[in-house]
């Protein structure tokens, strides 16, 4: 049971060799790019939903913060394409992986307040400071500011994936109850089932909304620092 | 004609027949096994094509929706442009036109002038006329006055002379005779309203 319950989650591999390089890129090719001016079907709605997405996210940064637009949309189209594809039965997600959430928020968070530092030092030192404290609190604040400050890439890599690889979890779980119930009573595996149903329709969700999350929080980071 | 409709009902049958009888060998011999994950896919795959079914088609007419915007919009720049090239042609023939019969208005213009110049050379004629008439009228007003005292000259004179003629004894006699005359009107006077 332990054993085949985290199987999904091992690295995979074929025949010995790893395929998740193939893996990871594979939706690419699901996002075909533009190539007439009248497209078909597919690559018009990509065109639009991306255009929807960019005016939602990046109407409130400068031009500064503009410049960071490709690598945001690219960021987002990627996490809520991987989780949707790693609904389907048997597959892969690499989005529970930490090693990669991590890859993908440290770097991106480190490059958001480096850019602060560098061009409004002094703005992103009173960070460190919400206004209005008390005097006898500001040492202790300072310390409680600087660790909030670090503790953001962490909370990006594993909020994502304690998302992701809990609801995947709880599919398995539930759905484990229900085959083991229709032996004993079928009425309560039907009410498992419906459970199961309600589950699959919140992942969904939370598969679009993480990706959301995830980039509005570096946008969010950006806006600070531009 | 049985035969007939039993092989038609078989040919329509057919690949159904084959996707139940291999689903239940697969799941007969355990080729396939049934596990927590058969159920997830069960309700995956089941929510796919249901959201599928109800709204593939709506949102694909949106999508249409889309491109036709975009392609009228082009369109519209298209026409405007072509109505705007339109204008500007019939404007250049209708200004054509217009120089064709330009002869008309050089032809007022040219009357317009000849009339003035004979009404001006009309008014400096009368002009002059009185101006004539003007010098000649003096002359021959200082004529009639010139006439006019000579006349009253000579009629003095001969007045003068006349009297200086006339003596006393002349003067005693005339007015003797008047008076006789006078007498005699006044009785022929007298007498005529008694008639």
């Amino acid at each position: 049971m332990n054993e085949n319950l985290f199987a999904s989650f091992i690295t995979p591999t074929l025949m010995g060799l790893p395929i998740i390089i193939l893996i990871i890129a594979f939706p690419n090719i699901l996002f075909p790019s533009p190539n007439r001016l009248i497209n078909n079907r597919l690559v018009s709605f990509q065109q639009w939903l991306i255009q929807l997405v960019l005016k939602q996210m990046m109407t409130m940064h400068n031009l500064k913060g503009r410049t960071w637009s490709l690598m945001l949309i690219s960021l987002i189209m990627f996490i809520g394409s991987t989780n949707l594809l790693g609904l389907l039965p048997h597959s892969f997600t690499p989005t529970t992986q930490l090693s990669m959430n991590l890859g993908m928020a440290i770097p991106l968070w480190a490059g958001a307040v480096i850019t602060g530092f560098r061009h409004k030092t002094k703005a992103s030192l009173a960070h460190f400071l919400p206004q209005g404290t008390p005097i006898p609190l500001i040492p202790m604040l300072v310390i409680i500011e600087t660790i909030s400050l670090f503790i953001q890439p962490m909370a990006l890599a594993v909020r994502l994936t304690a998302n992701i690889t809990a609801g995947h979890l709880l599919m398995h779980l539930i759905g484990g109850a229900t085959l083991v119930l229709t032996s004993i009573s079928t009425p309560t595996a039907m009410i498992t089932f419906i459970i199961l149903v309600l589950l699959t329709v919140l992942e969904f969700a939370v598969a679009l909304i993480q990706a959301y999350v995830f980039t509005l929080l570096v946008s969010l980071y950006l806006h600070d620092n531009t | 004609m049985l035969s007939r409709v039993v092989l038609s009902a078989a040919a329509t049958a057919g690949p159904y027949m084959l996707g139940t009888g291999l689903i239940l060998y697969f799941l007969s011999k355990e080729i396939y096994v049934i596990t927590p994950e058969t159920f997830s896919t069960i309700s995956i795959v089941g929510l796919l094509v249901y959201v599928i079914k109800k709204y593939g088609a709506s949102i694909g007419e949106f999508i249409d929706n889309l491109n036709e915007q975009k392609i009228a919009q082009l369109e519209e720049v298209k026409q405007a442009s072509i109505k705007q090239i339109q204008d500007a042609i019939e404007l250049e023939k209708a200004q054509q036109a217009l120089v064709q019969k330009r002869h008309y208005l050089f032809d007022v213009q040219r009357n317009n002038i000849a009339m003035a110049l004979e009404v001006t050379y009309r008014e400096r004629l009368h002009k002059v006329y009185k101006e004539v008439k003007n010098r000649l009228d003096y002359h021959i007003s200082v004529q009639n006055m010139m006439h006019r005292k000579e006349q009253e000259h000579m009629i003095n004179w001969v007045e003068k002379h006349v009297v200086q003629s006339i003596s006393a004894q002349q003067e005693k006699e005339t007015i003797a005779k008047c008076i006789a005359d006078l007498q005699l009107l006044a009785k022929k006077a007298q007498a005529q309203p008694v008639m």
